[in-house]
């Protein structure tokens, strides 16, 4: 990719030990493999029982049923409804971790006491199991027996039994998990803006506001580029946290929905559709974001 | 240098292997997989004596509930012999022996005289499939139906009774119908107090909400389809139904805060925490209450069955599991002659002693079963009015669409009316049924 | 002027101390809550007002590693006496332990744990390395269709893996790799494969080529040059990717619940399993993740110097 020199199979030093042809296939292949063994053949499979009435629970003769199973699905409001809490919880939880997680770092990106301390200890929350988390932050919401509204003075707020609200609680307990890895990125990042563009710029007598959004921000862009692509696809896959919090209908993701109709009704022929409508989306969000990531790296 | 490193760590990575293969079961060495809760425990208790019996090893492995139906179809499809005997919730019964994933006990049964010792309606609910056909898949194991916990220090406070009576016009007493149960719950209902009416079983993610609301039907006097024909539209969706469910509704408006996902724990901390009068539960959750190590007020907690509906029809759900052995077990015979000693009388005393809830006849009925707990009184009464759930192969599917429907309605009042509500359920069971070929 | 300007940035300085002080404590606090309820004797778990100040007990930790039964009516004062300290703490809770003869009935925390650390460390060595030597093949050399091959690889991670799940238990069962240690590493390896390939990718295209060709001129061959000039350089990034990867293997909870059973079953699924049954139990919960962060939170504390420069993708160039 851009600018960076490879070097060609062919050249001189293949003349002793493993050719460097050998050496590349004997690096990529294996994984490469190992990926398409355990996420493409395993599709493949899916796609096949995709077309039929499959059910894993029960011995009796699977039918071919066409499109049945995506007709039956993409005329279900209630999926088109759990697309759409999927959209709105990935939008939500992502912004807040971007704007907290940035936020963090920008504070942080100077001398303090202990800056090493609090970024580790900060850390801890991504290292905890989601289920876990999940279950403690149900008792922090609890109005009657968990610490939140009351060190809040929210009184009886219903985080979680409230069918507007529940979302945003289950994004928040995500954003309290996933902000500081932001915050790592963007600390990265600003720790590598050199030190001689904020001196020039106070040469210059810049304001604050054009040094930041006219020397940080370019900078920092691509690594929260990163950091955006890489919690987009996390949010879009949450499970644990949302199953174990709520079960309303208005935190219903696409990913628990999958996993009712695959483990929990057995409706193997189904979920694998339902599972490949994802997949398609993925995909094509996948390919947008990509692209960007390469633009931003080229700059 | 760091070759050498490579080559130690993949040496490594290949005795971990091999020493996390040789750590396979040996052949005296039953699993029996069950839910995670005190009955589970006192199993395992029990499973201890057999083993200084015999030598043979048990290990009772649990899961949470909500994922208990999950793992163990899990296995079953994978055709796994991670478990010996698993004990299985009753709606289960449909596609464990249809699946062929129990072995079937009906020889079993009548070789050791089953039905003689055991209760029937226990037998009929955790043990034959289909109904009256005389096959029998498991052996009662924990016999268990949702009954009450109440606040007998609120109920006998001499300022409460005169509030009540002055209020209500009758006294304030251990509800015998749901009317009174609904007056109960709103004269306690006091959220500036931080005191509450009444728990009820809310979560939707498996069966615990709809517990609950088929206990409410059942004592209406309505019932969730014809089980034999499987008809729906007409019965599911009467108008009685339709006021059983709306009263279920009532009831949560007087519910503590947050109350939308609630179970067994939370039912019985609404005891311990001085949050409700009332709360719905299982029996099997009760023993937290009766100690006042767990339950600060245990000795101010009172129990009672389900009370009436308006037509006088007295019933409760049904709980409570039976055992059946797994047909992918490698160790069938071992777990035949577990169960041969499990159905005798001196083990079921033993089971009733530890807190199990025995279906045996004799030690049901006993005086000394009986008088063994505060609850236990309440728990005899309640089994003789229980009623079930589907136990068909999709019942899954079946509790999916109702909680889908219900759920919303009772938590957030969509869905229009009980009524509409109840329709669509009934519109999209009979779909089910159809496409499963079910019924005429 | 500059006085002014150097005394506004203090202040300035101050407030944004002051501001980073408010939200970690408002990040932190949760975590405080939760690795005390460790050590709090269980009525006080659940206490509004919250309790902060307590005398803290090892009793969750008894609990953790012993299986325990509910008591229906307080023990016997005799038997109490007699009982050792630990079991009497268990009385106290209203609780009995578990017996199989004269011996205490141990919980599975201990042997799930020990599943979790071969797993997850296989699992992690396995994607780490692999991804290590196909990012520098990535990086290196010249090959057809390369951006489609990222993103190939990319786009495995993408997908929600309960996705993957159906068919690959389909697979699973017919191969007969349900509940073994190997499926889980595999599943796991082919998680992270994806993530480490392309933080490491970023890494690889870091490093000057001209470090190898000067190798390559003195003698060595490319393999050698790899080991000794490459890797070393790179350690910064393996040590990034490998925390990450392991905080990943370390806490799945969906696939170890669904695929594992006894044998292989790791400690995420068992954790909440612990919250009791009766009456929820948040002291054990909280001494099983307290217990279970330890090893993540180690391992990332001595690699902490390498995380900052580790997670950049590459994307900033020195």
């Amino acid at each position: 990719m851009a600018g960076l020199a490879t070097l060609h199979p062919s050249s001189k030093a293949a003349a002793r030990g493993w050719s460097d042809l050998t050496i590349r296939n004997l690096f990529i292949i294996p994984t490469l493999l190992f990926l398409i063994i355990f996420n493409v053949f395993p599709l493949i499979y899916s796609l096949g029982y995709s077309f039929t009435d499959f059910r894993a629970s029960v011995n009796e003769p699977v039918k071919f049923v066409g499109l049945a199973n995506y007709r039956e699905l993409l005329n279900d409001p209630r999926i088109w409804n759990n697309f759409w809490v999927t959209a709105k919880y990935v939008m939500v939880s992502v912004t807040g971790q971007m704007v907290i997680g940035f936020g963090l770092a920008l504070l942080l990106n100077r001398k303090i006491p202990a800056k090493g301390l609090i970024t580790t200890l900060l850390m801890l929350p991504m290292m905890m199991s989601a289920a876990v988390v999940g279950l403690f932050w149900r008792l922090l919401y609890d109005p009657s027996w968990g610490p939140l509204n009351y060190v809040l003075g929210l009184g009886n707020l219903a985080w979680l039994s409230d069918a507007n609200l529940a979302l945003y609680a289950v994004a928040i307990t995500d954003i309290w998990m996933w902000a500081p890895f932001v915050m790592l990125l963007s600390l990265a990042g600003l720790s590598a803006v050199p030190q001689h563009l904020y001196e020039a710029a106070a040469i210059d007598r810049a304001g604050s506001w054009y040094t930041f959004f006219h020397i940080t921000l370019p900078l920092v862009s691509p690594l929260l580029l990163i950091a955006l692509i890489f919690r987009t696809m996390e949010a879009f896959k949450t499970f644990d946290i949302a199953y174990i919090l709520s079960t309303q209908p208005t935190t219903e993701l696409v990913s628990i929905k999958l996993y009712k109709f695959a483990f929990q009704e057995w409706q193997t022929g189904k979920s694998c559709a339902l599972a490949y409508i994802v997949l398609i989306m993925v995909l094509a969000i996948t390919n947008i974001y990509v692209k960007y990531l390469n633009k931003a790296k080229e700059r | 240098m760091l070759r050498r490193t490579f080559l130690s760590l993949t040496l490594g990575t290949a005795m971990a292997l091999s020493g996390a293969f040789s750590a396979t079961a040996q052949a005296e060495e039953l699993t029996i997989f069950w839910a995670e809760w005190d009955p589970a425990n006192y199993l395992q208790e029990l499973a201890n004596i057999y083993t200084a019996e015999t030598g043979v090893t048990i290990t009772v492995q649990t899961t949470p509930w909500p994922d208990f139906q999950t793992k163990t179809f899990a296995e079953f499809n994978a055709k796994g012999d991670a478990f010996d005997m698993v004990v299985g919730d009753s709606q289960w019964t449909g596609a464990g022996s249809t699946g062929g994933h129990y072995v079937d006990l009906t020889d079993f049964y009548a070789k050791h005289k089953v039905l003689d010792s055991m209760a029937p309606a226990t037998v009929k609910a955790y043990a034959e499939y289909p109904g009256n056909s005389g096959k029998y898949w498991s052996i009662p194991l924990e016999g268990d139906a949702a009954g009450w916990a109440y606040r007998k220090d609120w109920f006998e406070d001499p300022k409460e009774m005169e509030a009540f009576k002055a209020k209500y016009g009758y006294d304030l007493a251990v509800p015998k119908t749901y009317k009174e149960l609904r007056d109960i719950a709103e004269f306690f209902y006091r959220p500036d107090e931080k005191r509450d009416g009444i728990a009820i079983y809310t979560d939707n993610s498996y069966d615990a909400m709809l517990m609950g609301i088929e206990g409410t039907i059942f004592s209406y006097g309505g019932e969730l389809g014809d089980y034999s024909t499987y008809k729906v539209d007409g019965i599911l969706n009467t108008p009685t139904n339709a006021e059983a469910v709306e009263m279920y509704k009532q009831l949560y408006g007087f519910t503590p805060p947050n109350w939308g996902k609630t179970f067994f724990q939370e039912s019985n901390q609404a005891i311990t925490e001085n949050l409700a009068a009332m709360s719905l539960n299982f029996f099997a959750f009760f023993p937290a209450l009766a100690n006042k190590a767990t339950n600060p007020n245990a000795d101010v907690t009172g129990y009672f069955a389900n009370p009436a509906g308006p037509g006088g029809a007295q019933h409760a759900a049904l709980g409570g599991q039976g055992i059946s052995i797994v047909s992918y077990s490698k160790k069938q015979e071992e777990s035949m002659k577990f169960l041969e000693w499990f159905i005798k009388e001196e083990t079921q005393k033993k089971w009733a002693e530890l807190g199990g809830y025995t279906c045996n006849k004799a030690v049901l009925e006993s005086e000394a079963f009986r008088k063994a707990t505060p609850y236990n009184e309440a728990f005899y009464q309640t089994m003789f009015m229980v009623k079930d759930f589907w136990a068909v192969p999709e019942y899954a599917e079946l509790l999916t669409q109702i909680n889908n429907n219900i759920y919303p309605y009772i938590i957030s009042g969509e869905g229009g009316s009980a009524q509409a509500v109840l329709d669509n359920v009934a519109k999209e069971w009979t779909e089910t049924f159809k496409k499963y070929g079910r019924g005429g | 002027m500059a006085v002014v300007t150097s005394s506004r940035k203090k202040v300035w300085n101050r407030v944004a101390i002051a501001a980073v002080l408010v939200i970690a404590i408002a990040f932190l606090s949760p975590l405080y809550w939760i690795g005390s309820t460790a050590f709090k004797p269980r009525s006080l778990a659940t206490s509004v007002p919250p309790t902060v100040f307590f005398q803290p007990e090892i009793t969750p930790f008894i609990k953790l590693f012993t299986k325990r039964v509910q008591l229906t009516k307080p023990v016997d004062p005799a038997v109490y006496d007699a009982a050792p300290w630990y079991e009497q703490r268990i009385y106290d809770g209203g609780e009995r332990i578990l017996r199989v003869g004269p011996n205490i009935q141990m919980s599975q925390y201990p042997n799930r744990f020990m599943n979790s650390l071969i797993v997850a460390i296989i699992s992690t060595f396995l994607a780490v390395s692999m991804g290590t030597i196909t990012a520098y093949g990535f990086s290196r050399f010249k090959m057809a269709g390369e951006s489609d091959w990222l993103f190939f690889i990319l786009s495995t991670r993408m997908l929600p893996p309960i996705v993957v799940a159906i068919p690959m238990y389909l697979m699973y069962r017919t191969v007969g790799l349900n509940d073994s240690h190997i499926g889980l590493i595999i599943l796991y390896t082919a998680f992270n494969l994806s993530f480490s390939v392309w933080l490491m990718k970023g890494f690889m295209d870091e490093i000057p080529k001209e470090y190898e060709e000067a190798a390559l001129v003195d003698g060595y061959t490319r393999m050698q040059s790899f080991f000794k000039i490459v890797l070393p350089e790179a350690v910064t990034g393996i040590a990034a990717t490998s925390v990450f990867c392991f905080i990943t293997a370390w806490n799945e909870y969906a696939f170890a619940l669904i695929m594992t059973n006894r044998r292989a079953q790791t400690a995420p699924p068992f954790i909440p399993s612990q919250i009791g049954s009766g009456l929820a139990d948040w002291t054990v919960i909280a001494a099983g993740t307290f217990l279970f962060i330890l090893p993540v939170a180690i391992f990332t504390f001595m690699l902490r110097n390498h995380l900052l420069r580790g997670v950049t993708f590459g994307a900033i160039r020195k």
